[in-house]
C-alpha cells in the first residue's frame, strides 16, 4: 500500500492563500482608489489597514487550512472579495459606516471561525433538525413580539434586545435549510413514492408533509406580518428547491411554483404595498417624486456608471436612498461600471458552482441538501435583490449577501460559508484527500470512554 | 439527486445570465437615454464640480474661463466671462440649476473633457493629474465684435459679420444682450429669478436678434428676387423697367407704390441702386410663385440655419399653394414686405454669398476645439450649404450692389476707409399699415472689398424706437456698417 497523496488538499490551500492575498490586495487598492477619488489623498492608514486586513485574512484562512484542510479554495476568497469591495463601498458612502461595519466583518470573520470550530462533523447536525425547526419559528416570530420587533423602512424584521438591533430573519434561513436538509434526507424518499392513493395521484401521508407545510406557512406569514417580501420570496424558494431535488419529482416543482402563484396572486390583491411594488418595478419614472424615486436612480447610477464606470470615489452613488444596503449593487455598477458590476455577478456564479460542486461531491444525503440549501440561499438571495435594482424581479429589500451593510446579513452568510466549507471538507476527507484523523471532540470523548473504562474495570 | 442539482445549477445560472443581459441593457443600451434624463443631475453635478476648459476668440482673447471659487462657495469652479454681455450670445451661460446654452452647451464635452480623444489622451496622464479639459476657439474677433456693439449702440439690432470664402463668423453681436457672470452665482433661486427677468423683459435679451429671431427683410430681399429673375433669364442687366409712382397687381385693387410715392423706373442697375419696388413686384409675378418660391429654397428660406449654435431660426417666404391664391402678397414678397421674414444671419450669408459666386457657406462660430497643452482636436471645415444662383448671376449682382454703394441708397453712408470699395444693398421695412404711424426696421447687407470679397455683413435696427422709424435703412443702417467694415478690413 503506497503512502496516501495529500497534494491535492495541499493545493487548495495555497491557491486559497494567494486567492486570499489577491482579495486583500484589491479591496486595499480600491479603497486607496475610492479615497483618492473622494478626497485626492492616498489614505493616510493605508498601510496598518492593509496590514489589519491581511491579518484578518491570515487569520480565516489559517483556521481553514488547521480546520478543513480538504475544503474548497474558492469559497473564502470569493466571500472575502465582495466583502471588501462592499467595504469599500461603504467606507466611500459613510465613514460611520465604515467603522461599524469593520467591527461586524471582525465578528463576521470570529463566528466562521467558531462554526468550523464547533462543527466538526456536519452530518451531526442532521440529529437537531427539530432544534432547528423550532429555531427558525422563534426566530420568524420574534420581530412580530411587542416590545421586541420594530418596523424600519416599511419591514417588521427587527429585534432589539438591550443594545444589539439584529434581523433574526438572516439567521432563519440558516435555521430553515439546517431544518429542511435534515428533515428531507430522511423522510425525502418517504414523500417522493407516496403511500396513499387519491384519485390518480400517489400522495404521501400527511403527516410526512405536514412540517413542510408549517414551514411554507411560515413563510406566508412572514410575508404578511412583516412586510418582508425577499425573506419570503427566498425562503419559499429554498424550500421548493430543496423538496424538488430530495424527492427528484418535478410535480413537488410545479406545485410549489403553483402555490407561489397562487400566494403572490392573493398578495397582489390584499395588500397594497405589494401592488406599489409592481407598480414602480413596471415604472419607476411616474411615480419619480414618490416611490419610484429610488429605482430611478438607481437607473440612473448604472446608466451614469456606463461600461467603465465613474471610477471608485468619483460617481455620485450618495443619491441612491439606501445606497448601503439593498442598494449597494447600483452604487458599484455606477462607480465600476458594466465591468464591476459583471465581476459581483460572476463572483456569485463562482460561489454557486463552488457550493453545488460540494453537493455533488458528498455521497451523504444531509451534506448533499443541506450543501444545496446554503448555495440556493446565497445564490438566491443575491438574484432577488439585484434584479429588484435593475428591474428584473418586482424589488423586494433584502441585503446582498456579504456585500450589503448590516451586521446580521454578514455574521449569518459567513456562517453559511462555514457550513459549506465544512461540508465539503468532510467529502475530502471521506474520498481520502486528506487524512480522516478523529475531531478534537472525538478524539476527548474517547479518552473519556477509556478512562470510564478503566474505572469500570 | 445529483442530476436536480446540476439543474439548480443550469436554472440559477440562466437567472445570472438574464441578470448580465438586463445590465447591460441598462448601462450600455440605454445609458444615453438615462443620461439624458431632464431628472438626472448627476452628470450636471459630475460636470459642474469638474474643472472646465476655456473658450476663446479667433485672437486668443478669453471669452470663458473658469476659476477658482472663493473658499466656502459650494462648488469648486466659478465660470467668469470677462467681457460680460459682449459674447453672451456665443458663449451663452454655464448654470447649476438652468443647464447651458450656446457654446456652453454644444461644445459641453469638449470644454469638460468628456470626449474619447481628451478621455484617452488622460489616461496616459492619469497618475501626474493630468487636466483633461479642452478649449473652444471661436470665429469670433475681438476687435471686429466690440466694433459692432459700439457702432450699434444702445439700439436694438443686430450686426453680423461673416467671412464671405469659408462661412466663419467674424462678429455677432445684437443688442439688447446679457450679462452671463449675474447667472454664476451659487444662488440658484438668484440666478432663476434672473433668467425669469431675462425672459420677461422686452428685447429678449436672452435670445439673439442676430440668429435666433426673424424680421421683415424689407428691400434688402431684392438681391434675392434679382437672382433668381437672373437665373431663370426673366430679365438681365439690358431690361427696362416703365417709370411709374405705382402699379396694381391682379386680385386686388390697392396698388403697390414706390418709397414715398416717387416715380421710379429705368434699367435693371437704375431701379435696384434706388430701389425702386414696382419693377421688383412686376419681377416676382413675371417669375409666378413656383419659381420665386423655389429660387427662395435655393437660399435656405424656409430651413433652419445650419449654424452650430442651438436653436437658430428659419427665415420664411411663403409657399407656391399659398402665393397662387394670394398673387399681391408675392408681389410685395418680391420686395421684401408681407409675410417675409429674414434672419440676420442668413441676410449676412445672402450677401456672401453674392461676393462668393453664388456659393452659400455654412456658417459657423467655432473655428477649432484644442486639448489642454493647446494641440488640435477638431477644426471646423468649411463647407457649401446652398448654389444660390449661378455665378454669372452673381457677377451682375455684385455689380448692381456696386452701384447701389457709388451712385444709389447707401451711397450716402458706406464709403470705407482707405477708399475700399463696398457693394451693399439698403433695406427699410415697412411694418405699419396704411395711415399708422411710420415704424420700420431699417437694414444694410453688403460685402467688401467689391474686387477681392472678404467680409459680408449684415446689420439691422428694430423699429421700435422713432430715429430708427423715421430713417431708411441706408442712412441708419450704413454708417453702422461702414464702421465695423473698416474696422473688419484691418484684420
Amino acid at each position: 500500500m503506497t503512502a496516501p497523496d495529500y497534494s491535492i488538499a495541499n493545493r487548495r490551500r495555497s491557491i486559497e492563500l494567494g486567492l486570499v492575498i489577491a482579495a486583500g490586495v484589491i479591496t486595499a487598492g480600491a479603497y486607496t482608489l475610492a479615497t483618492l477619488g473622494k478626497n485626492s489623498v492616498i489614505p493616510p492608514r493605508i498601510l496598518p489597514f492593509l496590514g489589519v486586513l491581511l491579518a484578518v485574512l491570515l487569520f480565516a484562512h489559517i483556521a481553514v487550512r488547521r480546520l478543513a484542510h480538504g475544503a474548497d479554495s474558492t469559497l473564502l476568497p470569493i466571500a472575502v472579495l465582495l466583502n471588501g469591495l462592499g467595504y469599500v463601498m461603504i467606507a466611500r458612502l459613510s465613514e460611520r459606516l465604515a467603522g461599524l461595519q469593520t467591527t461586524w466583518t471582525f465578528i463576521a470573520i470570529a463566528t466562521f471561525v467558531v462554526v468550523l470550530l464547533f462543527v466538526e462533523r456536519v452530518n451531526d447536525l442532521a440529529r437537531y433538525q427539530w432544534h432547528f425547526f423550532g429555531a427558525a419559528a422563534v426566530l420568524l416570530l420574534l420581530p412580530m413580539v411587542p416590545g421586541l420587533g420594530f418596523s424600519s423602512g416599511g419591514a417588521r424584521i427587527w429585534v432589539n434586545i438591550g443594545p444589539i438591533n439584529f434581523q433574526p430573519g438572516e439567521f432563519a434561513k440558516l435555521a430553515l435549510a439546517l431544518f429542511f436538509a435534515g428533515y428531507l434526507s430522511e423522510r425525502g424518499s418517504l414523500i417522493a413514492r407516496g403511500t396513499r392513493q387519491w384519485g390518480r395521484f400517489t400522495i404521501p401521508e400527511p403527516r410526512d408533509l405536514l412540517p413542510l407545510i408549517g414551514a411554507w406557512a411560515f413563510s406566508v406569514v412572514v410575508m404578511v406580518g412583516q412586510r418582508d417580501l425577499g425573506s419570503s420570496l427566498l425562503f419559499f424558494t429554498l424550500f421548493v428547491v430543496m423538496v424538488w431535488v430530495a424527492t427528484e419529482r418535478a410535480g413537488y416543482l410545479a406545485l410549489g411554483f403553483a402555490l407561489f402563484a397562487g400566494a403572490c396572486f392573493a398578495a397582489y390583491h390584499l395588500f397594497d404595498h405589494v401592488q406599489t411594488r409592481v407598480a414602480i418595478w413596471l415604472d419607476p419614472w411616474s411615480r419619480y417624486d414618490g416611490k419610484g424615486y429610488q429605482l430611478a436612480q438607481a437607473m440612473f447610477a448604472l446608466g451614469s456608471g456606463g461600461t467603465s464606470g465613474t471610477g471608485l470615489g468619483l460617481g455620485d452613488p450618495t443619491r441612491i436612498p439606501e445606497a448601503k444596503n439593498d442598494f449597494i449593487f447600483a452604487a458599484i455598477g455606477e462607480e465600476l461600471g458594466l465591468f464591476g458590476a459583471t465581476a459581483i455577478l460572476l463572483a456569485f456564479v463562482v460561489v454557486i458552482g463552488a457550493g453545488l460542486r460540494t453537493a455533488l461531491r458528498t455521497q451523504r444525503p444531509f451534506e448533499k441538501l443541506l450543501a444545496t440549501g446554503l448555495t440556493t440561499i446565497l445564490g438566491v438571495q443575491a438574484f432577488i435583490i439585484i434584479g429588484g435594482v435593475i428591474r428584473v424581479v418586482p424589488l423586494t429589500g433584502i441585503t446582498l449577501p456579504f456585500v450589503s451593510y448590516g451586521g446580521s446579513s454578514l455574521v449569518a452568510n459567513y456562517a453559511i460559508l462555514a457550513l459549506l466549507i465544512r461540508t465539503s471538507d468532510a467529502s475530502a476527507r471521506r474520498l481520502g484527500e486528506i487524512p480522516d484523523r478523529p475531531t478534537i471532540r472525538e478524539r476527548w470523548e474517547a479518552r473519556r470512554a477509556r478512562r470510564h473504562e478503566q474505572a469500570a474495570s | 439527486m445529483n442530476q436536480r442539482i446540476r439543474r439548480l445549477a443550469v436554472a440559477l445560472l440562466a437567472l445570472y445570465a438574464i441578470l448580465f443581459v438586463q445590465l447591460n441593457v441598462i448601462q450600455v443600451g440605454r445609458k444615453s437615454n438615462l443620461d439624458a434624463d431632464a431628472r438626472n443631475t448627476r452628470l450636471t453635478v459630475r460636470t459642474f464640480n469638474d474643472p472646465r476648459g476655456e473658450i476663446t476668440t479667433i485672437d486668443g482673447k478669453v471669452i470663458a474661463e473658469s476659476i477658482r471659487s472663493e473658499p466656502g462657495s459650494e462648488h469648486p469652479w466659478k465660470r467668469v466671462y470677462a467681457d460680460g454681455e459682449l459674447y453672451a450670445h456665443v458663449t451663452g451661460y454655464y448654470t447649476f440649476a438652468y443647464g447651458a446654452t450656446q457654446i456652453e452647451r454644444v461644445a459641453n464635452d469638449v470644454l469638460a473633457g468628456r470626449t474619447a480623444e481628451q478621455q484617452v489622451k488622460g489616461l496616459a496622464s492619469l497618475f501626474d493629474g493630468g487636466d483633461t479639459t479642452g478649449t473652444v476657439v471661436t470665429t469670433i474677433d475681438s476687435k471686429i465684435q466690440a466694433a459692432a456693439r459700439r457702432a450699434l449702440g444702445e439700439r436694438e439690432g443686430s450686426v453680423v459679420v461673416v467671412d464671405v470664402r469659408t462661412g466663419a463668423v467674424k462678429a455677432l453681436w445684437s443688442f439688447p444682450s446679457f450679462d452671463p457672470n449675474l447667472l454664476t452665482t451659487d444662488d440658484d433661486d438668484l440666478a432663476g429669478s434672473i433668467i425669469r427677468y431675462l425672459n420677461d423683459v422686452p428685447g429678449d435679451p436672452l435670445l439673439a436678434n442676430s440668429y435666433q429671431q426673424r424680421y421683415m427683410p424689407g428691400s434688402t430681399f431684392k438681391v434675392i428676387t434679382t437672382a433668381a429673375a437672373l437665373d431663370a433669364g426673366t430679365i438681365g442687366l439690358e431690361s427696362v423697367f416703365a417709370e411709374e409712382s405705382e402699379f396694381l397687381p391682379p386680385q386686388t385693387t390697392d396698388p403697390i407704390t414706390n418709397y414715398k410715392d416717387k416715380v421710379c423706373g429705368g434699367d435693371l442697375i437704375e431701379v435696384f441702386r434706388r430701389s425702386c419696388n414696382t419693377p421688383f413686384a412686376r419681377t416676382a409675378l413675371e417669375l409666378g410663385p413656383q419659381k420665386l418660391v423655389a429660387a427662395t429654397q435655393r437660399f435656405g428660406i424656409g430651413e433652419s440655419l445650419p449654424f452650430d449654435l442651438p436653436r437658430s431660426a428659419a427665415s420664411t417666404f411663403g409657399t407656391a399653394d399659398y402665393f397662387e391664391d394670394n398673387l399681391p402678397l408675392l408681389a410685395i414678397g418680391g420686395f421684401g414686405q408681407g409675410n417675409t421674414q429674414m434672419v440676420p444671419l442668413h441676410m449676412a450669408l445672402v450677401a456672401a454669398s453674392v461676393a462668393n459666386g453664388g456659393a452659400m457657406m455654412k456658417p459657423y462660430v467655432i473655428d477649432s476645439t484644442r486639448d489642454h497643452d493647446g494641440r488640435l482636436l477638431d477644426r471646423t471645415r468649411p463647407s457649401v450649404w446652398k448654389q444660390t444662383m449661378t455665378p454669372e448671376s452673381s457677377r451682375i449682382l455684385a455689380q448692381l450692389m456696386t452701384e447701389v454703394v457709388r451712385d444709389g441708397t447707401a451711397s450716402c453712408c458706406f464709403q470705407l476707409a482707405n477708399g475700399v470699395q463696398a457693394a451693399a444693398k439698403t433695406g427699410t421695412a415697412q411694418l405699419n399699415g396704411p395711415g399708422e404711424p411710420e415704424r420700420s426696421h431699417a437694414w444694410i447687407i453688403g460685402f467688401a472689398p467689391v474686387d477681392t470679397p472678404r467680409y459680408a455683413i449684415a446689420v439691422m435696427l428694430k423699429g421700435t424706437n422713432a430715429e430708427i422709424s423715421e430713417g431708411t435703412g441706408g442712412r441708419l443702417a450704413g454708417p453702422v456698417a461702414k464702421a465695423v467694415m473698416d474696422v473688419a478690413l484691418t484684420r
